[in-house]
């Protein structure tokens, strides 16, 4: 506190330039001085600062990718078979040498005396005994074996995932599968999406009657059990990627549409979407410019979330038997097939489910991301 | 920095007995994009008996100030320095146990949303025997018998029918009512009241009002009023702290802020907003609060400011005492500074005060 | 003045809601029986406390509900009626709204630029050079710099925020402004810029604005006339300084008594009244029809032909004395 009668000397003394009138002409608003931020770019500003989310989304890319290329390079086809070498297992260029995926197999209770026999076991086919041991009074050994000289396929053949028992390439399978997996998923999603946008905004935004009709009738829909609405379409239009995809969207898109729905009713009501009705922008323009957009973070969180669960749902419905028509792989079908030799070849089975698993966590990861990025009440935020 | 109110005692004892003491505050927050500098460095204090209002518009620190008095600041808030003294304890490093018991019992808050503040789904009695029986170890029919009290105290008709109500049955001026009930309860000493009628009409606003001040006088409380509405403030006030960019700007009693106002600030909130008398252009204030993760060199209002000088825009004004009570920090107060007088319409304005104060009085 | 006709009229205009159905079904009386008139270049103030129904009539008139029952006419012309394609574009050509919180009244996914030039481009403006420099001097109107008309909403403070409301609704140059709560929502610091904006922009424009506010001070200040509401009823409308001056209806009585005044000397005496409609009304309010009465010129009151006299001799009384 300060006596202004009575001040201290470095107060008191201050030089007087200070003391003129810093502003005399009339006083503006201040000018910004940052860039302009687009919502997107916003979004995709702290979209990219989170770790799991990007991690994710390369995880993503790298397997779509590798569906994309995988099954070119490998020199087989998907559907190619061959019974004189069926179930091999994996053995992969560069990494036999160091003892993995060299395709090894251990065969177990096998004749001490029939590994001289080169018809059974050909020349440099045995790599080491495992264990020697007596059955009954004969000599008996678990041996492992280079399967692929065993099964006398040529030593310049390779089975990066091994083989199924009808000596199809899996790795092909597997990306070939991933890709038609991943195309059903995508598909039925953006169709889910495309019927419960349309559907949710027109029941959202006129309300009333209409709205009274469009979710009584979306809720006798939501009744139908879904597998024997699956069933029923694969008896009409048989089995194939287009019945899958049409029987995972008859009931899939009611769930967006709830969410357009409640998004709609929360935006209708807006200061802002009330203003552009005073300045008469048409409805549809309200709907698609003003409210639209403000669903399009929960929407596309949803999609991702979405995506693995209509991979999952595939892969269900393969493993019920509801699967699209062989030859065509799907991670469901593979899963399937692995899983009545997972005891003897537990690789037919491992490789689908790693790679379901993994696809799995990306998308979710990448979707709880996303939403957190898209959420508007955080713009702005670093 | 208002010590001198401790030196020039002993005219009254009562009167100046001070209760409750905030020096040097310094409250930031943690935030996306950096330090919300909130609460820069106020004192004040809070004699028994006496309302002090803090004044000052969204942001400007006040409602920060008080609810770091109750100790209910968010996670987020860091203390920075200072300390709140209050009954030979410094409530900034109180434990919560403490406060705990220091807020049923000897301080009250009423918030500005009467709804937010109770349970929707507890019966409106219920919510303030609770009270009483956690303050005040009463047993349930004492607490019963003292809550029905409560509610009549704070004229709430036919509260023996409205005990067993919830407070969706209730009007916004009637649960503010019960706010008020509640937080009488544990028999304070001091009532915090942050924004308490802010939310409400005027005709409900003006009788919440009349009833703090009625219970003020009945109970002998000492009240710390915050609001934005400087007619609330003539109203309620005796002495007035108005608060811009996390500072006290100036303090003094209601009649010298009303009345001569000495900061710029302090000006244009007067003369800003008209009054049922006003015909004359209104003297807007150009631009818009500071942003106060970067608070602004010098005084925070010297670039909203017509009478600012060179210095204010470097240099931080210290407080400068006009009288015993009144103190703000401009440099204008300084000798060097230049005759500046208040804008002709705010003169206008005190004038017509005066006179209708007279007329009246 | 007084005998200029209306440019906005409304005459028993009714608002219900409802809601629930069946037996439980409620009806919402929002706006209850409201007539008043807006003459050219005028300010009508329109006022009264949350649930009054007030920001509901301005919503009427210009369409955002359809009424119950009632007529509204703009300049002649019903604006009230069934809504056909070139009613709505005589609507929204000549009236535009200012609304209430400056957060929720801009889309936070649209630029400045294209939030005020919205009005241009569905009027079928397509050259972007010209909505361009429309929106730059709309912007220059309201205080704010092209370099603003980049930017996104959330980049500007309350006032500012405002201010590019303002611009959106007078880009096309209505002839009248509802305006509902512009200054409300903001700091005490910036509400009187603008206030002082739509002042000049009325002085320049010549526009005729409704302003619907809660704040008897502001609505005082700002408006030519005033209409007090109360519970979708409009009780009382007079001049701003007739309406101040002899309040007639109880319930403008007990609103100016409750206004708190910046001023020490009287706020610390200052006397409240009450308003209880069961014992400040003779029986015949609540059966009878109350119906708005021209009391004196330019003073309306809601009331019964009984309060019709005791009111006539209040102000009689005022004159004498």
């Amino acid at each position: 506190m300060l006596d202004p009668h009575n001040l201290p000397d470095e107060i008191r003394d201050l030089p007087d330039a200070g003391f003129e009138l810093a502003q005399t002409g009339e006083i503006k608003d201040e000018v910004f001085h940052t860039k302009p931020i687009g919502f997107y770019r916003d979004a995709l500003q702290r979209l990219r600062k989170s770790k799991a989310s990007m991690v994710s989304f390369w995880i993503i890319v790298i397997i779509i990718l590798l569906a994309l290329i995988v099954p070119n390079i490998t020199g087989y086809t998907y559907m190619e078979q061959d019974t004189s070498k069926k179930n091999l297992p994996p053995k992969i260029p560069g990494l036999e040498s160091l003892g993995i995926a060299d395709g090894s197999q251990i065969l177990t209770n096998r004749r001490r005396d029939s590994l001289d026999n080169p018809d059974r076991f050909p020349e440099g086919s045995v790599i080491r005994i495992v264990r020697e041991y007596e059955l009954s009074g004969v000599p008996v050994v678990d041996v492992m074996v280079d399967y692929y000289t065993f099964v006398g396929v040529d030593d310049d053949v390779y089975h990066w995932m091994g083989t199924d028992y009808l000596g199809r390439d899996l790795c092909t399978r597997l990306f070939q599968g991933t890709r038609v997996s991943l195309l059903i998923a995508f598909f039925a999603v953006l169709i889910r999406i495309v019927i419960g946008v349309i559907y949710g905004a027109i029941a959202g935004y006129y309300g009333g009657k209409v709205d009274f009709a469009m979710i009584h009738f979306a809720e006798v829909m939501d009744g139908l059990p879904y597998v024997v609405v699956t069933i029923l379409f694969m008896i009409l239009l048989g089995a194939g990627m287009f019945s899958i995809i049409l029987a995972m969207t008859v009931t899939g898109w009611i769930g967006t549409s709830r969410l357009i729905r409640a998004q709609f009713y929360r935006f209708k009501g807006r200061e802002y979407v009330l203003a552009a009705r005073t300045l008469g922008v048409t409805d549809r323009k309200l709907i698609f410019r003003h409210i639209l957009p403000n669903t399009i973070g929960p929407l596309i969180t949803k999609a991702m979330i979405e995506i693995p669960g209509a991979i999952f749902s595939e892969a269900f419905l393969a493993y019920i038997g509801l699967g699209i028509k062989p030859p065509n792989p799907s991670i469901g079908i593979l899963l399937s097939n692995g899983q009545s030799v997972l005891l003897q070849y537990p690789y037919q089975t491992l490789f689908p489910a790693v790679l379901i698993s993994v696809l799995m966590v990306a998308f979710n990861l990448f979707a709880n991301g996303l939403r957190d990025a898209l959420d508007p009440t955080r713009r702005g935020e670093d | 920095m208002p010590k001198q109110q401790n030196d020039t005692t002993g005219n009254s004892a009562i009167a100046n007995d001070i209760i409750l003491k905030v020096a040097d505050l310094r409250v930031s927050f943690r935030a996306y994009g950096g330090r919300v500098q909130a609460v820069r460095g106020i004192s004040f204090d809070l004699k028994r008996g006496e309302t002090v209002a803090i004044v000052g518009e969204s942001g400007s620190g006040k409602s920060v100030s008080v609810k770091t008095v109750m100790g209910i600041l968010p996670g987020n808030a860091i203390i920075e320095s200072g300390e709140v003294r209050y009954g030979g304890m410094d409530l900034t490093k109180v434990s919560e146990e403490k406060f705990h018991e220091i807020r049923g019992n000897r301080i009250g808050l009423i918030f500005q949303d009467p709804l937010s503040a109770l349970n929707p789904i507890m019966k409106i009695g219920k919510q303030i025997t609770e009270t009483l029986r956690l303050a005040k170890k009463m047993s349930g029919e004492e607490a019963r018998a003292k809550a029905i009290e409560l509610m009549a105290a704070v004229h709430i008709p036919d509260p023996q029918r409205r005990f067993n109500q919830y407070p969706f049955q209730f009007s916004g001026g009637m649960r503010q009512r019960i706010v008020i009930a509640i937080a009488l309860a544990g028999d304070p000493e001091i009532l915090i009241c942050d924004e308490p009628t802010t939310a409400l009409d005027v005709t409900v606003q003006s009788k919440i009002l009349e009833l703090i001040n009625e219970i003020k006088r009945e109970r002998h409380l000492s009240v710390i009023f915050i609001t934005h509405d400087l007619g609330v403030v003539a109203n309620m006030a005796d002495r007035v702290n108005v608060m811009y960019a996390g500072k006290i700007v100036e303090a003094g009693t209601t009649e010298e802020i009303f009345f001569s106002p000495a900061h710029p600030y302090t000006w244009a909130l007067l003369s800003s907003m008209p009054d049922l008398q006003t015909k004359e252009r209104l003297q807007a204030i150009p631009g818009a609060p500071p942003n106060m993760i970067y608070p602004p060199a010098g005084d925070a209002f010297a670039r909203r400011n017509p009478y600012a000088l060179k210095i204010d825009m470097e240099k931080e004004p210290p407080y400068f005492r006009l009288s015993d009570t009144h103190y703000a920090a401009t440099w204008l107060a300084h000798p060097k500074a230049p005759k500046v007088e208040m804008p002709a319409v705010l003169r206008a304005r005190i004038d017509r005060m005066k006179r209708s104060g007279m007329l009246n009085g | 003045m007084a005998d200029t006709p209306y440019l906005l009229e409304a005459r028993n205009l009714c608002q219900h809601f409802a809601s629930g159905r069946g037996g439980k079904r409620l009806t919402v009386k929002a706006v209850d029986d409201v007539s008043f008139g807006v003459r050219p270049a005028e300010i009508f103030g329109l006022v009264g406390e949350s649930g009054c129904g007030k920001t509901t009539t301005g919503r009427t008139i210009i369409r955002l509900y359809d009424p119950t029952s009632g007529t509204v006419t703009f300049d002649g012309r019903e604006i009230s009626g069934g809504m056909t394609r070139g009613l709505r574009r005589y609507l929204t050509d000549n009236i535009a709204m200012i609304f209430q919180d400056p957060i929720e009244s801009l889309n936070p996914r649209m630029t400045v630029e294209e939030i005020v030039g919205e009005g241009l481009t569905i009027r079928g403006v397509k050259d972007k050079a010209e909505v361009r420099r429309r929106v730059v001097e709309m912007l220059g109107k309201v205080g704010l710099t092209n370099e603003h008309a980049t930017r996104y909403p959330h980049e500007f403070s309350g006032g500012q925020r405002q201010r590019i409301g303002i611009a959106r609704a007078i880009i096309t140059h209505p002839k009248m402004i509802i305006a509902d709560e512009p200054v409300s929502a903001l700091d005490v610091s910036v509400q009187a810029q603008v206030i002082n904006l739509l002042n000049d922009l009325k002085e320049e424009m010549g526009l005729t604005i409704l302003f619907i506010a809660h704040n008897l001070s502001v609505v005082k200040y700002f408006s030519d006339r005033i209409g007090v509401m109360y519970y979708g009823h409009l009780v009382e409308i007079a001049r701003g300084d007739d309406l101040y001056a002899k309040p007639l209806h109880p319930y403008t009585r007990a609103l100016l008594s409750a206004i708190p005044e910046p001023n020490p000397l009287t706020e610390k005496t200052r006397r409240r009244i009450d308003y209880d409609p069961e014992r400040d009304h003779k029986e015949d309010y609540f059966s009878g029809n109350p119906v708005m009465t021209e009391i004196e010129p330019e003073h309306f009151v809601y009331c019964t032909p009984s309060e019709l006299e005791l009111y006539r001799d209040q102000v009689r009384g005022k004159a004498d004395a």
